[in-house]
């Protein structure tokens, strides 16, 4: 079979090429029926009255009066209604929806529909807390007691947009007394689970389908689940197909997005520059509700260490509540944030003290064995040292610090070190997920891989299969892996927090071993379920254990020139060293990273998205700006393989790591042209040229 | 209601229609040429991208009154070609499809590109890029698809 | 309810026009974005429309020995390839939009946006164009700095349409375009600026700037200029600080989603300061 990394053919590479890859809105059913969400025009408030023009006959108005189980999207807390019946949270929330056969008619029912308001004050400040973390390691705050000096800095991150080429979308239909759901989502069962719940139905009644969606990165986790709900309601209501698809414009304004972040760091250093400890605040902007911004503020507390090993710490963050759009997941959730803070407070440090950065963040860098920032232990090896040194030598980086210290050239280089913890924090794979598979040998002899995992464009309707063919060694192509369909598979968790290959692929991974002792059998099913390993102990409350199974850790340089005239970064090359366990398929993994270093450099000098009074200023792909190919530059990726015991192949998570380095090696090179620290991204041309002018140094 | 006459991937085609439609919603629902994808419907993403005249443009901003004798190719018509096929070929070898919502769009512009400068620089690529927005590949193994189609194709273009 | 027409000529679109009034829609890039309605809808017009952009009287670049006549509904690309096209102009549509975009769009389209933000615009009144507009029984010419009147606004008559941009074939030493805008391509400019010097023995015989997004219409004050003719080069440049205090009072830049003024008009001095330091 050969080496499991080797590159092949994507399965899905035809259809999507040719154009007949089908995504959510080339489905058109008969008596197929339109649906527009009418929204609020105001942050904050209460609805007072709602006039309907004369609505003709085939078109309705659903809204909270027809849910008929809990008025309640299911995420986390009980926090976000499917459709507001009073409260107005933020601008642009939706109160309902108008629903009928011509679109046209559709709109114009809406443009007459007049809602009064009671107005109140919105809050925009970061003043209203909804969760508080606070967690220690070692001596905590006490290890401030013995410096020598304390080094304190403050960072700020913006918002970032996923900016998925496919907006959202779904189509709804009745078949029986089922509500069907085909939807642009990454996560099957949590869109079924809370349309269960609003519904008030048993879980045979529900049934979500994905067919090809045109990216996601978090963007499609929680989300949907609104539009969800929202269409079940109207599907069951009105007992005819429904299509209800965002235009780019409404995307960008209602959906979620990365939490702006503010963190403050403090360091306490001893005599001789070693670091007794850190303190560390992070303040994140929930928007009008807490949804899943618990869980972002945990990611971006635990990674406060970076991809060091500080053996005290005083930690603690905030969720604020705002009268703006909910933010969620984007990939990376939270990591980003706080590695683009924990990266350059480390320079900041050494700089203050007079010490060679680098040198000053290699001496810290976390070893195997290590405890980590929640007294977890850093068991697997760390094979950063070699990883270094390869990045190093592939870009020449030392030449060119030095080269770019000693001229006015305003070039830069900045090399990156960071690592993200694999799959749900903490036991979440345990007592919240409870992962199942189910793998069908078929009469026929083919393999049917039983998941509800997403092919989002990550290649995992590649990837599955490649692990299921090299194990039995059949041919890929008798091994077959549908679009998840909640009917057929079962709960295998989201597609979400880099778990598809570790998690749910080491679960496939089992079967298929217990399949190939079982293969004399015609026709079998193999199930199998999460089983934590016995030493990941983590406790949720207290932020104390092993918060992740396993790190995949990586190493990101990238160079830089500014335009002295216009303070433009202009990006001359990266190099990029992944330890990614095993690649399943090499050049998929390239794939991703290419993809996800784009994305990272990019939330850290050239997206751009603000609110002015609550109010989304960039709305569309015009004025909320993503790379174009003519941004890109070179990108080199090295690979290295450090087999993780309970991965398939030794195979650890991507998808995220590979966007978390991005900002700090670009803020690091933009520092190294302009002479300049940077505190915030994104270091946009109309910051640096502050910076530039304001000689802070 | 106008009647519009043009060529649609090769056949001739006559519609009354409104003028003031856009391309893109005719090529969808009027011809089932769903492989014309909407991203943005503001002519940034290029994902709608078809060929006018063996030019790239964005289909949502040609209205209909635009397209009177012309010729409109779409990803299914030019699927059915030799160059298509090399391109297809250089796209699947590179690993430049990910979620593939773009890639119709890119396709389109590869064509639109190498027809007229059938070796082109890795700028000249990037140029012929431009206007089509990626968000999984970051771009490179497009562009070196494109490098790949150029050569391969040699001959072709 | 509105009327659309798509006439075959120029003689048919004047006829229309000497009747009624309407919007014209050329490529369309432009139109389509500022009338965008819903997806399947179509096109939220709210005037009359007469669709241009095949009348074959608006397409063709010709000239004569002093001038070159652009064709108002010539895309942008085809430009790009005609020899008779001025370099600096070239170098300006290969700055804008996309391919895409370009295939498209059209200068006439350009100037009758009459967008603060217009990149073709810039070397447009640095080449002293003149915009000819056609009505059933006249033809005017008018300077592109009187035909442009503010944001969004021309001085077109209800029976006129935009026929061919008029550029004097000039040549300089030296001519640039710099479009600073959010990326690479595909962007909307936040600033604009086009510098053009032409030096016979070492003195200025010729000088040129012209900014844009930086003021309700593109920034060319000649009468700044000429003070520097028949300066030397030398002299010229140890006026940079001089000329930038000359030009302060007419870079008067907005705040707004893309770029703030202290930006731009930072960044427009440095061009202008760029482009004379760098002769």
């Amino acid at each position: 079979m050969g080496d499991i990394s080797n590159s092949i053919k994507k399965t899905d590479s035809d259809e999507k090429i040719s154009g007949s890859a089908i995504y959510v809105a080339d489905i058109k059913m008969d008596g197929m029926l339109h649906a527009i969400t009418l929204r609020s025009t105001i942050c904050h408030g209460e609805i007072k009255t709602i006039t309907f023009p004369d609505i003709p006959e085939g078109y309705h108005i659903v809204s909270a009066k027809d849910v008929p189980g809990r008025n309640v999207v299911k995420i986390i807390f009980d926090d976000q209604p499917v459709f507001t019946e009073k409260d107005i949270t933020y601008l642009e929330e939706p109160i309902l929806l108008v629903i009928g056969p011509d679109k046209e008619v559709v709109q114009d029912i809406l443009n007459q529909i007049v809602v009064e308001y009671i107005e109140k004050d919105p809050v925009f400040d970061w003043v209203n807390s909804a969760v508080n973390y606070h967690f220690d390691k070692g001596s905590g705050i006490k290890a401030f007691e013995h410096a020598h000096k304390v080094i304190a800095f403050d960072y700020e991150t913006g918002y970032q947009e996923q900016a998925y080429i496919e907006p959202q979308g779904f189509l709804g239909y009745m078949d029986g007394e089922k509500v069907t759901l085909i939807g642009s989502i990454q996560c099957p069962y949590y869109v079924k689970n809370a349309v269960i719940d609003a519904l008030g139905t048993d879980p045979d009644n529900v049934r979500v389908i994905q067919p090809s969606i045109g990216g996601a990165f978090g963007g499609k986790e929680e989300f949907p689940s609104l539009m969800a709900c929202q269409l079940a309601v109207a599907v069951q209501k009105i007992g005819q197909p429904i299509q209800l698809l965002y235009e780019r414009e409404e995307d960008m304004l209602v959906t979620t997005k990365r939490h702006p972040s503010k963190i403050h760091f403090e360091a306490a250093m001893s005599e001789h520059n070693e670091i007794l400890g850190f303190k560390t605040y992070c303040a994140i902007d929930a928007g009008a509700n807490i949804g899943l911004s618990g869980v972002v503020l945990a990611r971006a507390l635990i990674a406060c260490t970076g991809a060091y090993t500080i053996n005290n710490l005083d930690v603690s963050g905030d969720v604020f509540i705002t009268n703006t759009v909910p933010n969620g997941a984007f990939r990376g959730f939270g990591a980003p944030q706080m590695y683009f803070a924990i990266e350059m407070f480390m320079e900041h440090i050494a700089l203050e003290l007079d010490l060679d950065p680098l040198e000053f963040r290699m001496n810290n860098l976390a070893k195997q064995g290590d405890n980590t920032s929640t007294n977890g232990t850093f068991r697997d090896p760390i094979i950063m040292d070699e990883m270094i040194i390869k990045a190093m030598e592939i870009s020449d980086y030392k030449n060119k610090r030095k080269l770019y210290d000693d001229t006015n050239s305003y070039k830069g280089i900045g090399m990156s070190f960071f690592f993200h913890g694999c799959g749900f924090t903490g036991s979440g794979e345990a007592t919240h997920i409870k992962a199942k598979v189910k793998l069908r040998k078929e009469k026929t002899g083919k393999v049917q891989i039983l998941v509800a995992a997403v092919d989002m464009g990550q290649g995992i309707r590649t990837t599955l299969r490649k692990v299921v063919s090299h194990i039995l060694e059949i041919p890929i192509d008798d091994v077959i892996f549908n679009f998840p369909d909640t009917d057929l598979v079962p709960d295998s968790g989201p597609t979400v927090a880099s778990r598809t290959i570790m998690i749910v692929g080491g679960l496939i991974a089992r079967a298929t071993r217990e399949m190939k002792e079982r293969w004399m059998e015609t026709e079998f099913t193999v199930e199998k379920q999460y089983v934590q390993p016995d030493y990941i102990k983590y406790d949720e409350a207290t932020f104390q254990g092993d918060a992740y199974p396993a790190y995949s850790w990586g190493i990101n340089i990238v160079e830089v020139e500014v335009d002295k005239y216009t303070y433009q970064v202009k990006l001359q090359h990266t190099w990029s060293v992944y330890d990614v366990g095993k690649a399943i398929d090499e050049r998929i993994v390239i794939g991703q990273a290419d993809g996800g270093l784009t994305q990272g450099i990019a939330y850290g000098y050239l997206e751009v998205m603000t609110h002015e009074l609550g109010k989304i200023k960039q709305k569309n792909m015009t004025d909320y700006i993503i790379p174009t190919a003519m941004d890109t530059n070179k990108m080199d990726t090295v690979i290295y393989e450090n087999p993780y015991a309970f991965g398939p192949y030794g195979a650890k998570g991507v998808g995220e790591l590979t966007l978390v380095g991005g900002a700090p090696a670009v803020a690091y090179a933009i520092e190294q042209a302009i002479k300049r620290k940077v505190f915030k991204i994104p270091a946009t041309p109309e910051y640096l040229m502050e910076l530039v002018k304001n000689d802070r140094n | 209601m106008t009647e519009i006459k043009f060529r649609l991937n090769g056949v001739p085609v006559t519609m009354e229609s409104d003028p003031n439609r856009r391309l893109l919603d005719v090529l969808r629902e009027d011809f089932e040429m769903t492989g014309v994808k909407e991203g943005c419907g503001e002519g940034e993403c290029g994902a709608c991208a078809v060929l006018l005249d063996h030019e790239i443009v964005n289909s949502c901003s040609v209205p209909l009154a635009n397209c009177i004798n012309k010729d409109i190719v779409t990803i299914e018509g030019f699927a059915k070609t030799s160059r298509y096929k090399v391109i297809k070929n250089a796209f699947e070898e590179e690993g430049a499809v990910q979620c593939g919502f773009c890639t119709p769009g890119m396709m389109i512009a590869s064509e639109s590109l190498l027809n007229k400068n059938p070796n082109p620089s890795d700028q000249e690529i990037k140029i012929g890029l431009s206007g089509n927005l990626c968000r999984c590949t970051g771009y490179a193994m497009i562009i070196k698809a494109i490098q790949k189609a150029s050569k391969d194709g040699d001959g072709l273009w | 309810m509105v009327k659309t027409v798509i006439p075959s000529s120029l003689i048919e679109a004047l006829e229309y026009l000497s009747n009624e009034q309407y919007r014209f829609v050329a490529g369309g890039t432009d139109m389509l974005i500022q009338y965008h309605n819903r997806s399947l809808l179509p096109i939220a017009f709210k005037d009359n429309i007469m669709y241009i952009a095949h009348i074959p009287e608006l397409l063709s670049v010709t000239e004569d020995d002093e001038n070159i006549y652009i064709g108002a509904c010539e895309p942008l690309e085809a430009l790009l390839k005609n020899d008779l096209v001025p370099q600096l102009l070239k170098d300006t549509i290969l700055e804008m939009a996309s391919p895409a975009i370009r295939h498209t769009g059209t200068l006439g389209g350009n100037v009758g946006n009459a967008s603060p933000a217009g990149d073709s615009l810039v070397p447009m009144y640095l080449l002293n164009t003149l915009i000819e507009v056609r009505s059933k029984h006249s033809t005017r010419r008018l300077r592109i700095q009187d035909f442009i009147q503010g944001v969004r606004k021309i001085d077109l008559h209800p029976d006129e349409i935009i026929s061919r941009i008029i550029i004097n074939k000039l040549e300089f030493t030296k001519a640039s375009f710099v479009k600073v805008g959010p990326r690479l391509s595909d962007a909307i400019s936040k600033v604009s600026f086009a510098g053009a010097i032409t030096l016979v023995n070492g003195v200025v015989d010729d000088l040129r700037f012209a900014f844009g997004a930086v003021n309700i219409t593109v920034v060319r004050r000649p009468d700044i200029e000429c003070l520097y003719i028949n300066k030397s080069l030398e002299e010229l440049k140890a006026s940079i600080d001089e000329i930038i205090e000359k030009y302060k009072p007419y870079i008067k830049p907005i705040d707004d989603q893309r770029s703030n003024k202290e930006y731009r008009t930072t960044v427009s001095i440095n061009l202008l300061r760029g482009f004379i330091e760098e002769l």
